[in-house]
């Protein structure tokens, strides 16, 4: 009556081989990196010698941003209450249209599968285009001043509610509106009464994140001349007036973190 | 037959007061902006008609011939997004790590996650102005600015998703006696590798549209040409490079929106006798 | 609600589109002003049937009658207003819980009420009434004001049949409404749609999977078993081996609610 010294060897079940897919994804993800590190077929010119040799230079320019020249702020408050303007307006605007395009956007509260189809393509392409290029070609179209700002920013809050929101509508479960149905209400009844209100803090919050991001946007868009403080910031960094740069963008700063409090603040309230 | 009338009193309806109050004051603040805003009302009409005739130079036809470019430029902004994601994603990893709860020192954390607001905070264009005087008016520029702008965001996303990784698994690994590196390779890193990879693709999505628009600004790419024909007033060329810019950018966003969620969801279960 | 409805299927069949075949040929006749339970397993095709009386689910063969309306070839508007008619209540309840019970219960005015009055949602006087009265009538009229979500599990159940009351229906249906309430709150339930049932001699279907409920409160008793129908009677001589007979195994404890505590 020996105990055996040793378990007996077991064979174990096979191992699922995906050493061949891992290597696949790497290979695929290397080329893709060499690829884009190749200038002549098109691809990004890594210099490392140029920041060795240019260092100082930028070097000099954070050291003047350091300094930043609160005098000018005087001179920033009429473009920044621009800035604040476009990017209250263009939320409020874009907050009202949004109701509709997103119940047609999601399955529960649009049955109809070629319209829910037809604007989440409208949706996705309005997203696939860059809030400054939208800027630019308006400024061209309308010319320059806040309105291109204003359009480009309703746009761009648009893309973002109907998508994340209808995504959540489309994620969640709806119960009530079996009976809406059961008691012969239309589908326009149920969103209204039921639908909406139940939704409606996912519209808030959204509202609330897009009034955010307008501020940080509507900041830049000045670049190309479609209104806010955008445009003298660049106006400046012509100059060289790298004083005024910095003090411009702390008070961009300052803004942006201010209504990022607030828009945190209200958005817990209606959680 | 059933009675129509009812005999108890009703009771009252609830205050409605704080929400009216907040409703009118949210109106007055949008009607103030508006009213400040110096838009020339009576234009407006005619916008509809004018983006219309725009709309019909720039895509009835859009115009083929620097086609070929296009798409050379736009491989070149895809370069960028793609190098700036990953310069941004090998950063902000290690530094996302040290600065979630558990990892290392207060003071640590509390520096790296303020660094991390403060990049946050500043627009990618003025971070590629800044790069603009040390490596000029190139693609690398873009791909560098990429790179350190998204670290902000992306840093934040590392440590909160870190914060929020199980830590039941983590438990167990240190009842068994795990160090905090066995803890890190075996409960935190399987846990939170996916939504890592899943984080590192989206900012590679962020980053196609951000590229376009630093290279408006000089960087290089599918921007500078649109800068360019934009200000030729060339509305077919501009018409074709928006179908060139909003196909890849949903193309991409459909792939990598796929990969993203296979990463989630995990692969599906297969059969261990058919890998061998 | 001037008279109640009859309800009579007529070699009904509906099979799903992947293929499931969840009613067999089923013809049924149920009087204006019976109280039906209509007892089987989950999968025996209980949800089902009801769901055909409104058109929540179509019917793939046979023809369906409730009161002078045929469901089957009913569409679009006269199917709404069809449903109008025919009040149903849920197992889940189906509230919408951010609402307050006052909205939640004018649900049941939809089909009663032109669509501008719920775009700018002003109910008209009756609605207002009749969604009180409805209220009042099952004993929740002090809530009126409450969330949907802050109710409790039989709390909620009563507001979903005074939505339902407030169709001013000419038939109630009930799919499992009481499986998520526990016996004290099942027992009230079920009286409630009992009393409906006599008080105003509204027809009543009622989808039950609990042997002694079935037993206890309603008169008519039709059994279902993989889409057909296995029994057909009075719910009091209903016995045990009737029951083993429509679940296709022993009774288990699970099968009985219990008393009401």
């Amino acid at each position: 009556m020996t105990a055996p010294a040793v378990a007996p060897r077991r064979e174990l079940p096979p191992k699922p081989r995906n050493i061949l897919r891992v290597a696949l994804i790497v290979t695929v993800l290397v080329t893709l990196t060499v690829a884009a590190c190749t200038p002549a077929i098109g691809g990004v010119e890594i210099d490392l010698a140029s920041i060795s040799k240019h260092w100082a230079n930028g070097a000099k320019k954070l050291g003047q941003m350091m300094q930043p020249n609160f005098a000018f702020l005087p001179r920033t408050v009429a473009p920044m209450l621009e800035t604040l303007q476009m990017a209250v307006v263009g939320a409020a605007i874009a907050a009202a249209i949004s109701v509709p395009l997103t119940l047609w956007a999601a399955k529960p509260t649009n049955a109809n599968s070629v319209t829910r189809g037809v604007v989440r393509t409208a949706v996705n392409v309005v997203r696939a285009v860059p809030d400054l290029v939208y800027a630019s070609v308006l400024v061209a179209m309308v010319g320059v001043g806040v309105l291109p700002g204003l359009i480009t920013l309703v746009l761009f809050d648009l893309g973002i509610i109907v998508k994340l929101v209808s995504e959540a509508i489309d994620s969640a479960d709806h119960g009530y509106m079996e009976a809406g149905r059961a008691a012969g209400g239309s589908q326009f009844q149920i969103n209204r009464v039921t639908a909406l209100p139940q939704t409606l803090p996912l519209f808030a919050n959204q509202w609330l994140y897009t009034l955010e991001l307008n501020v940080r946007i509507s900041a830049i868009l000045g670049f190309v001349g479609a209104g806010g403080i955008g445009r003298i910031l660049d106006e400046r960094r012509n100059f060289y007036a790298y004083g005024d740069v910095s003090v411009i963008i702390l008070e961009i700063l300052v803004v942006v973190v201010l209504i990022e409090v607030l828009s945190n603040a209200l958005r817990k309230r209606l959680a | 037959m059933n009675a129509m009338t009812f005999t108890s009193p009703v009771p009252r309806r609830p205050s409605r007061l704080w929400p009216t109050i907040f409703t009118v004051l949210a109106a007055l603040v949008i009607l103030i902006a508006v009213g400040g805003l110096q838009i020339s009302w009576a234009d407006v009409p005619k916008i509809p008609e004018n983006v219309a005739k725009y709309l019909g130079l720039m895509f009835a036809p859009p115009s083929w011939e620097k086609l070929p470019r296009a798409l050379l430029e736009m491989w070149r902004s895809v370069s960028m997004a793609w190098l700036g994601a990953i310069l941004c994603v090998v950063v902000s990893i290690p530094l996302g790590i040290l600065a979630a709860r558990g990892v290392g020192p207060a003071w640590l954390r509390v520096a790296l996650r303020g660094i991390f607001a403060v990049i946050r905070a500043v627009p990618e264009v003025i971070i590629a102005l800044i790069l603009l005087t040390v490596t000029g008016l190139t693609p690398f520029t873009g791909m560098l600015a990429l790179g350190i702008a998204g670290i902000g965001t992306q840093g934040k996303w590392v440590y909160e998703a870190i914060e929020s990784a199980e830590a039941g698994a983590a438990e167990a690994v240190r009842a068994a006696g795990g160090t905090t590196a066995e803890v890190t390779r075996w409960a935190l890193w399987p846990a939170v590798a996916p939504v890592l990879m899943s984080f590192a693709l989206y900012r590679f999505e962020i980053n196609i549209r951000t590229s376009a628009i630093l290279g408006m600004v000089g960087a290089g790419g599918i921007g500078s040409m649109l800068t360019n024909y934009t200000q030729f007033r060339e509305w077919d060329t501009v018409g074709m490079l928006l179908i060139v810019v909003v196909v890849v950018t949903m193309l991409i966003d459909m792939i990598s929106g796929a990969v993203r969620r296979r990463i989630m969801e995990g692969a599906r279960p297969r059969d261990l006798a058919r890998s061998a | 609600m001037d008279t109640a409805w009859h309800v009579e299927l007529d070699r009904v069949s509906v099979t799903y589109p992947n293929g499931t075949r969840a009613l067999k040929d089923v013809s049924l006749r149920i009087d204006a002003g019976e109280m039906v339970s209509i007892v089987g397993l989950s999968g025996s095709g209980k949800s089902t049937l009801i769901r055909t009386i409104n058109g929540l689910v179509r019917a793939t063969d046979g023809t369906i009658a409730v009161g002078p309306h045929e469901v089957t070839s009913l569409h679009g508007r006269a199917l709404r207003e069809l449903r109008g008619h025919i009040g149903m209540i849920f197992q889940g309840f189906n509230l919408a819980e951010r609402t307050d019970v006052y909205r939640n219960v004018l649900v049941g005015r939809f089909a009663h009420s032109p669509a501008w009055r719920n775009l700018l949602g002003i109910p008209s006087a009756q609605d207002r009434d009749v969604a009180l009265a409805a209220l009042e009538s099952v004993g929740m009229l002090e809530k009126v004001w409450a969330r949907g979500g802050a109710l409790s599990g039989g709390q909620k159940q009563r507001v979903a049949i005074a939505r339902a009351l407030s169709q001013e229906p000419s038939i109630m249906l009930a799919d499992e409404p009481v499986a998520s309430l526990d016996p004290p709150t099942a027992h009230a339930v079920m009286s409630d749609l009992r009393r409906i049932n006599q008080e105003r001699g509204l027809t009543v279907m009622v989808n039950i999977h609990l042997m002694d409920l079935a037993r206890q409160y309603t008169t008519r008793m039709i059994g279902l078993r993989a889409g057909e129908v296995v029994y057909d009677g009075p719910a009091k001589d209903a016995t045990d081996a009737d029951f083993e007979q429509i679940y296709g195994r022993p009774i288990q404890v699970r099968d009985q609610l219990g008393a009401a505590g």
